[in-house]
């Protein structure tokens, strides 16, 4: 009897398609996904390089979404995906032979697009008109169950005389959580999703581009920070700290300050017992290619509650800061692989965050200092005004920057010289204590005829008078 | 005294009753009002409880009050002996509520507009057991956001986005400063919060059931609504399909605006009463034969108001005791 040998064939080791795209879908919020789509189309007009303009550069080019239950549609005029990079674009990550991107893109891992249709539905047609190419690709739940096959459809589009040269994706056969949210959550979600591309776009909207969600723009909401512009002599004045640097082909810019009067103890307090403010605009944003991709962050990810700065509190809700990091090849920047997030280790980020801390422990030094003068220090910001980063970063020109080489990279930096107050320190001491409402109330009542007198003034008042009494 | 004393204010009267007549039909869906407690703030006289014992006696009652002497006051008016008074904060009854299968109907009565007020409102809705109802009123006087000798507008603004940035529509507008435009603008803000508590996700949702704006002396917009498993929406819109108020949508509050009239006036209307339609005020000017207001038009728009919320509308009598 012959003994049989058993034959082994070689391994189907392909990805299977359901599996690859449930994995890549996962570790992205929709809204998030919904902004890589319109990193793409930003991408689009620096790609182009249609416009010189330094201070708008993406004035003339819109991106309109639209989602409805049934189906979610973006549309821009941003030069639209050229044929020659047919191969690159739709495949899933990026090929090494696809041609380097022009400066101040985002895109690196070729998944942005994919990942964000993917996530919302099992079917897209994607319509794209650029220069004398007019095209449309279909993904049809039908190629998503064809394990075998990894080619998608092409067919020529139809261009019109007034088509300006752009890409249309459609996205249909929604997941229904998805067409929920578009529905049934249209408010929550729309509001949100406003939120985001207002605070994350802001830079990029100041410079011309222009959004619209379901036929309404989105307006910026940028950071100001408050400046005084013209201080006596060297008299001390509110500005903010200002860092910048250059490494390996990344810039930086970094400034920190106040964006609104320091609050009073009295303020502080209150917002322990009941949220007051459900918008916190402190805290830092970072920009990556005037993306932010982090924004107004009040973490250890920016440097609170580290070395010498104490996590964030109340007290510290005047306090903003902006990083900029810019480069020719997005690969340099220290983002996450979502694009929404900072990479916590990159060395880079790590030097800059020692200056942030810096920069804020300044303000924070003031804010302790002056809370018990909430008044006082609310004349400070009188003599000011608000700017924005790039306005910051016209005036940082004409300040006395100082050259630091103690760091690696080595950079300068402009100290503000912020006002202290002139009693302060050893001879002051606190009094604090509670009592209930309605004596208090009694109390302002008794003393000022009105019973909503700040409770701190109240007690002021009760000591001067017992002071008062006790000198005579 | 700036505004008519709570229990006499004709406009939130015909809203306290308005009210009612949606918890009549939530009887109507469930058949039984006695496995529900109803939550509120009374105020010195519990007009609302006093109400409520009358017209849903099977409603166990609880009001909230922190303040020893307003509920001295209360233990002196109560309507019944089974009014529970709680000296507690209605935000430490919130956070320490447990849902059980009890439904309530919970009316969160703000005098004025903060965001801890939206805290309370979407706190609660996530925790209520099926077909409870909530009511919210807050107030909506444009004018606090719309800049003072010592506030300019954009700093107001500034700060109105501050406070509500997290349930606005679009966190960089700026408020209206009509009355109309800024109720439908805190509408469209208990709207995000109420998706906020209760996403697509969840097999529960809030359905409004009536919004009114009004004012007797100060703007205030109030919201009614049930929350539901959305597989009882069909039947909940079958129930109040009938009634005149009903309002399944976020869209701008209904005005209650009703001309001051006198008794005489009232009855001589009373025989032409009901008439739907628009051209009530028209018809009802006709009938009582001089204006009540400067013009024609305001007129009409008054006796309009009195022709919708008549049923509604209470008579504060003079009484020698």
């Amino acid at each position: 009897m012959t003994k049989s040998v058993k034959v082994y064939v070689n391994v189907n080791a392909s990805p299977v398609k359901a599996f690859f795209v449930s994995m890549f879908t996962r570790d992205i919020k929709l809204e998030e996904a919904i902004l890589d789509l319109l990193d793409n189309c930003v991408d689009g007009v620096l790609r182009g390089r249609h416009s010189s303009s330094k201070l708008t550069p993406y004035k003339g080019f819109w991106a309109a979404i639209e989602f409805k239950r049934g189906h979610f549609e973006i549309s821009d005029n941003c030069g639209g995906i050229p044929w020659k990079l047919h191969d690159y674009a739709f495949r899933m990550g990026r090929d090494p032979d696809r041609p380097s991107e022009p400066a101040g893109t985002v895109g690196v891992y070729g998944i942005g697009m994919k990942r964000a249709i993917f996530k919302m539905g099992q079917e897209c047609i994607i319509t794209t008109r650029s220069g004398a190419d007019a095209y449309e690709v279909e993904i049809s739940p039908e190629w998503m169950e064809n394990e075998g096959e990894w080619t998608i459809p092409v067919r020529a589009a139809k261009r019109g005389p007034k088509d300006e040269d752009g890409t249309t994706i459609l996205v249909g056969s929604l997941y229904p959580g998805i067409a929920a949210r578009f529905s049934d959550d249209a408010a929550v979600f729309t509001a949100e999703l406003t939120k985001l591309i207002a605070t994350h776009y802001a830079f990029i909207i100041q410079k011309g581009f222009v959004v619209t969600i379901n036929g309404r723009s989105v307006r910026p909401r940028p950071t100001l920070l408050a400046f005084t512009r013209r201080p006596a002599r060297n008299a001390p004045a509110i500005r903010p700290f200002i860092y910048k640097t250059e490494s390996q082909g990344v810039s930086v810019f970094m400034a920190v300050g106040f964006t609104r009067p320091i609050p009073s103890e009295a303020e502080i307090a209150a917002e322990q017992e009941d949220v007051k403010y459900s918008t916190i605009e402190a805290g830092w944003t970072i920009l990556c290619n005037d993306r932010a991709v982090v924004y107004c962050d009040r973490t250890e990810l920016t440097g609170w509650g580290e070395a010498n700065v104490p996590r964030y509190h109340t007290q510290f809700i005047a306090i903003s800061g902006i990083v900029e990091f810019r480069a020719a090849d997005a690969s340099k920047l220290p983002t996450m692989t979502t694009k929404r997030g900072i990479d916590a280790s990159s060395p880079l980020f790590l030097q800059v965050k020692n200056k942030m801390r810096e920069g804020m422990r300044l303000f924070i030094d003031y804010t302790n200092r002056w809370k018990t003068f909430p008044a006082e220090a609310r004349r400070h910001l009188d003599e000011t005004v608000t700017l924005s980063f790039e306005e910051l970063k016209a005036e940082a020109v004409t300040l006395p920057m100082i050259r630091v080489t103690r760091l690696t990279p080595s950079g300068k930096q402009y100290t503000p010289h912020l006002p202290l107050p002139q009693r302060e320190g050893a001879n002051m001491r606190r009094i604090q204590f509670t009592r209930p409402r309605q004596d208090v109330e009694r109390v302002a009542e008794h003393l000022f005829d009105d019973k909503g007198v700040e409770p701190s003034l109240v007690g002021e008042k009760c000591f001067d008078l017992a002071l008062r009494d006790a000198r005579r | 005294m700036t505004q008519p004393a709570y229990h006499l204010r004709t406009n939130k009267a015909i809203d306290r009753l308005a009210m009612i007549e949606a918890i009549r039909r939530l009887e109507r869906i469930v058949g039984d009002l006695s496995s529900y407690t109803y939550y509120g703030f009374g105020g010195p006289y519990l007009e609302d409880f006093r109400l409520l014992y009358e017209l849903c006696p099977a409603l166990k009652l609880v009001s909230f009050e922190k303040n020893a002497d307003v509920r001295a006051r209360q233990r002196f008016h109560l309507p019944c002996g089974t009014v529970q008074l709680e000296p507690t904060a209605f935000r430490t009854f919130v956070a320490q509520y447990q849902a059980t299968d009890q439904a309530s109907i919970v009316w969160l009565d703000n005098t004025g507009l903060e965001y801890a007020a939206f805290g309370d409102f979407i706190a609660i809705l996530a925790k209520v057991s099926d077909m409870s109802m909530i009511k919210i009123t807050l107030r909506a006087q444009p004018k606090d956001y719309a800049g003072t000798a010592t506030e300019t507008p954009v700093a107001a603004a500034n700060r109105f986005r501050a406070q509500f940035g997290a349930v606005m529509p679009d966190s960089t507008a700026t408020p209206p400063t009509t009355e109309p435009g800024y109720s439908a603008l805190l509408v469209r803000l208990l709207e995000i919060a109420a998706q906020q508590a209760l996403p697509s996700s969840s097999e529960r949702t809030f359905l409004p059931v009536s919004s009114f704006r009004y004012s007797d002396g100060t703007p205030m917009v109030t919201v009614t609504g049930l929350v539901t498993r959305k597989s009882a929406i069909a039947d909940i819109k079958k129930v109040f399909g009938g009634w005149q108020f009903t309002n399944h949508t976020w869209a701008g509050p209904r005005l209650i605006d009703v001309p001051t009239l006198s008794t005489k006036e009232r009855l001589h209307l009373q025989k032409h009463l009901p008439h739907s339609g628009t051209d009530a005020g028209k018809m009802l000017r006709g009938a009582l034969g001089h204006l009540i207001d400067d013009t024609i038009s305001r007129t009409e728009a008054g006796l309009q108001q009195y022709a919708d919320y008549h049923s509604y509308f209470p008579y504060f009598v003079r009484a020698i005791p």
